[in-house]
């Protein structure tokens, strides 16, 4: 009897369960990703407005590469599962890579039309397009890249007074070499123009004209034999401190603790690399406290940079939101025009993009959303000594050639800085020798691929 | 085992003896899923052509092509498989050979009742310490204290009028691969000497006694008594250490990324490179992954071989 009445209640919950589930009807996003960032930015301003989702977020961490294993195990295998993302994020290194299989969805798939993605910033769309020029993913960051220089060491050795007289001294590679010459003779060998040679690489690759793959053979654009040719002079000429970057001596010159004329950084360096490194003990917490200002004013290089547009445009990181093809395939019209609200609103929406970017100082993937920001004002920037960086990130953005990343970048960029530039650039190595073991580690780790 | 004889259950016995599958379960359980089915699949991969995360489940057998390119000296991951071998035995030799050297004699210093050391357990405690940290974090203060050109070693150096230039270390092979020996020996040596006081204190101390009675040295004792008897640890210990210093990853991998000119580069990071770097080929590094294993156990058979077959009087019962 205690069994059957047993039996009666546990089937009475669990039918219960099920029309509970069925009588919220929410739509039930899975988005994944390798911040908190997303989630902060979709729980902040997007959730409020739409009771009617329900996001399960997902993150996992890049190192190790956690994140792809994790993306690669579930799209690769169960892509359908309900664990798996709808919406996942991919970052610059990895990219080109998802939005070249079948796995990531075409975003008009879910209803986006040529008119809504012509207002992203070319560069970054091309990005996230694959080499048949399907839009697979959108940014909403714009990550392009710029020269940042100390105004009073380009004063005091260059007589240079204004960003644009500074620009004429690294309008190309060749003026660029020329100034980092200029430079030690006036003030012998103390400043030196940049912190090492490999520190002007994300800035040099997008000089080429070609990605590193093309049609499935590998391309050594002639560009990046004068790379090689520029670093060795540098190196050798003693015109940098020749420390890489991200140690310690990267920072001790944002510091300004030995001079250093020039950083090759994009819109998020600014912010979260060369601010917070500008003195010792930057108070994190309170970063526009009177009293940390002052101590970075004094103590730091706080006000004394500039940025210019240097000798290219490039662009450097990105976060790109793209859709998992399987899922969407499956998916009914609400769920679909859920993911096309979700993903155009953060990465088009100029009302929104507007407002995060005074919120977060971010630069923005929106071409328009970058330009109703100028209009309004612009953002002067007491870190720049007034100067305002959303101008000067604009044009960059607008110059920035986006056809440049192919799928293996990654791999083929540290290869190639550790089999070609650093051996040649130390004169270990002739770059004959250097580039036929490039090109034989090449064909060793990516299958498949031409190398002649 | 006892059923009491006051219950009558038709005759039916209690085994207790099951319940001892049911503790080791777990640990079977696991291995099978986590240990024994990657390893079989590594197997089963490396006679695939699994290149690149579609094809790990979908993919065609292949034969023996991956291994032959390992064996092939024309084939592009010959060099570069055998130069990463070459490596982890040079970086194994010079951290093994030392530290079995000091252990062994720390060890005997600590078990010597004859010079009753003091404050031992501080000396065990402090020696064994480095081994808790984990490696990629020693690797990660390595790099730093040896950075270039401003870092504390480079600092140091300058300040103290050792050399007026800055030194690279992580661009000369020999400091490379020296510090990457040299981690390895100090977080291990500690290891190491723990399980030789183990051993040593295994043997019975009358027959230290005997040879003190009967006038022997302490390097006679040492010589003709601690070490034959402690064999068996010996093997264990150079075994260990074989199958941990040819799968050595995480210190080269975190100091010097292989570098300069792949002169760090393990067996193991060539597996990382092949498998996760690229077009992920899971083909090449499951072969690779293969051979190593096979190395591995030959390289065990032989240490058995060399310490205990080769001595005419092997010491029984020493298992």
């Amino acid at each position: 009897m205690k069994k059957a009445l047993a039996l009666v209640l546990a089937l009475m919950m669990m039918l219960g369960c099920v029309s509970f589930a069925s009588a919220e009807d929410k739509i039930k996003l899975v988005v994944w990703s390798f911040t908190n960032e997303l989630q902060g930015m979709i729980e902040k301003y997007y959730l409020p407005n739409h009771p009617e989702l329900e996001i399960e977020f997902q993150i996992y961490p890049t190192d190790g590469n956690a994140y792809t294993t994790k993306v690669d195990n579930l799209l690769g295998a169960n892509a359908t599962s309900e664990e798996a993302p709808d919406i996942f994020t991919l970052e610059a290194a990895f990219v080109k890579h998802y939005v070249e299989m079948d796995w990531t969805g075409d975003l008009k798939s879910i209803g986006f039309t040529d008119d809504e993605l012509s207002v992203a910033f070319p560069v970054m769309a091309q990005i996230g397009q694959n080499s048949a020029g399907v839009q697979k993913g959108l940014s909403w960051q714009s990550t392009p890249g710029v020269l940042m220089y100390r105004a009073s060491l380009a004063e005091k050795y260059l007589g240079v007074t204004s960003p644009e007289e500074m620009q004429a001294k690294v309008a190309d590679w060749d003026a660029f070499l020329e100034t980092a010459e200029e430079l030690k003779e006036k003030s012998e060998g103390a400043c030196k123009m940049v912190i090492g040679s490999g520190d002007i690489w994300n800035a040099y690759q997008y000089q080429r004209s070609e990605p590193w793959v093309v049609d499935g053979k590998l391309v050594i654009d002639d560009e990046l034999l004068d790379f090689e040719e520029l670093c060795k002079t540098l190196e050798q000429d003693d015109l940098t401190h020749k420390g890489s970057a991200w140690s310690e001596v990267w920072f001790a010159g944002m510091r300004g603790e030995l001079e250093t004329l020039c950083y090759f950084l994009p819109t998020w360096g600014l912010h979260y690399t060369l601010k917070p490194n500008c003195v010792a003990g930057w108070d994190a917490e309170n970063p526009d406290s009177e009293e940390n200002i002052k101590n970075a004013t004094e103590n730091g290089t706080y006000g004394d940079w500039r940025i210019t547009d240097g000798p290219v445009a490039y662009s450097w990181g990105g976060t790109w939101m793209g859709i998992n093809a399987a899922k969407a395939a499956q998916a009914d019209d609400a769920k679909k025009a859920a993911m096309h609200d979700l993903i155009k609103f953060f990465t088009l929406d100029d009302d929104f993009l507007t407002q995060y970017a005074a919120d977060s100082g971010d630069f923005v993937g929106s071409a328009k959303a970058v330009e109703t920001i100028l209009a309004n004002g612009g953002t002067p920037n007491p870190f720049l000594g007034g100067q305002d960086h959303y101008a000067i990130f604009a044009s960059a953005a607008a110059l920035a050639n986006g056809s440049l990343m192919s799928e293996y970048d990654d791999t083929i960029n540290s290869i190639w800085s550790d089999f070609v530039t650093t051996p040649y650039t130390k004169g270990e190595k002739d770059l004959d020798t250097c580039l036929e073991e490039f090109k034989a580690e090449v064909a060793s780790r990516i299958a498949g691929i031409t190398v002649e | 085992m006892q059923t009491q004889p006051a219950v009558k259950r038709k005759g039916k016995s209690v085994s207790y003896s099951r319940y001892g599958y049911f503790f080791i379960a777990p640990f079977f359980i696991t291995f099978l899923i986590f240990g024994l089915y990657p390893i079989l699949f590594t197997f089963k991969t490396s006679i695939t052509d699994a290149v690149g995360w579609e094809k790990v489940l979908n993919n065609s057998i292949i034969g023996f092509e991956n291994f032959h390119q390992l064996f092939d000296s024309n084939s592009l991951v010959f060099g570069k498989f055998w130069g990463a071998l070459w490596n982890t035995v040079i970086i194994w030799f010079f951290n093994f050979v030392p530290q079995l050297g000091l252990a062994l004699i720390l060890a005997s210093w600590f078990t010597d009742t004859h010079l009753h050391l003091k404050m031992q357990g501080f000396f065990k405690v402090t020696i064994f310490m480095p081994n808790i940290i984990t490696a990629a974090t020693i690797g990660m203060l390595f790099m730093s204290f040896f950075a270039f050109p401003i870092g504390p070693v480079n600092t140091f150096v300058q300040t103290s009028g050792i050399s007026n230039m800055p030194v690279e270390y992580f661009r000369s092979v020999a400091w490379s691969r020296g510090l990457i020996s040299f981690i390895q020996w100090w977080m291990w040596c500690g290891n190491t000497m723990i399980v030789m006081i183990a051993g040593i204190s295994g043997i019975n101390p009358s027959l230290f006694e005997a040879a003190l009675v009967d006038g022997c040295t302490s390097r006679q004792i040492f010589w003709k008594i601690t070490l034959p008897l402690i064999k068996p640890i010996l093997v264990y210990n150079l075994t260990t250490s074989l199958v941990g210093g040819l799968t050595m990853f995480d210190i080269p991998h975190m100091m010097t990324q292989g570098n300069p000119n792949e002169t760090t580069n393990t067996v193991a990071r060539f597996i990382y490179l092949q498998g996760f770097t690229g077009s992920r080929n899971f083909n090449m590094a499951s072969a690779a992954s293969v051979v190593l294993f096979g190395i591995i156990i030959i390289g065990s058979l032989l240490i058995r071989y060399l310490l205990n077959d080769h001595d005419p009087k092997p010491a029984k019962g020493g298992k």
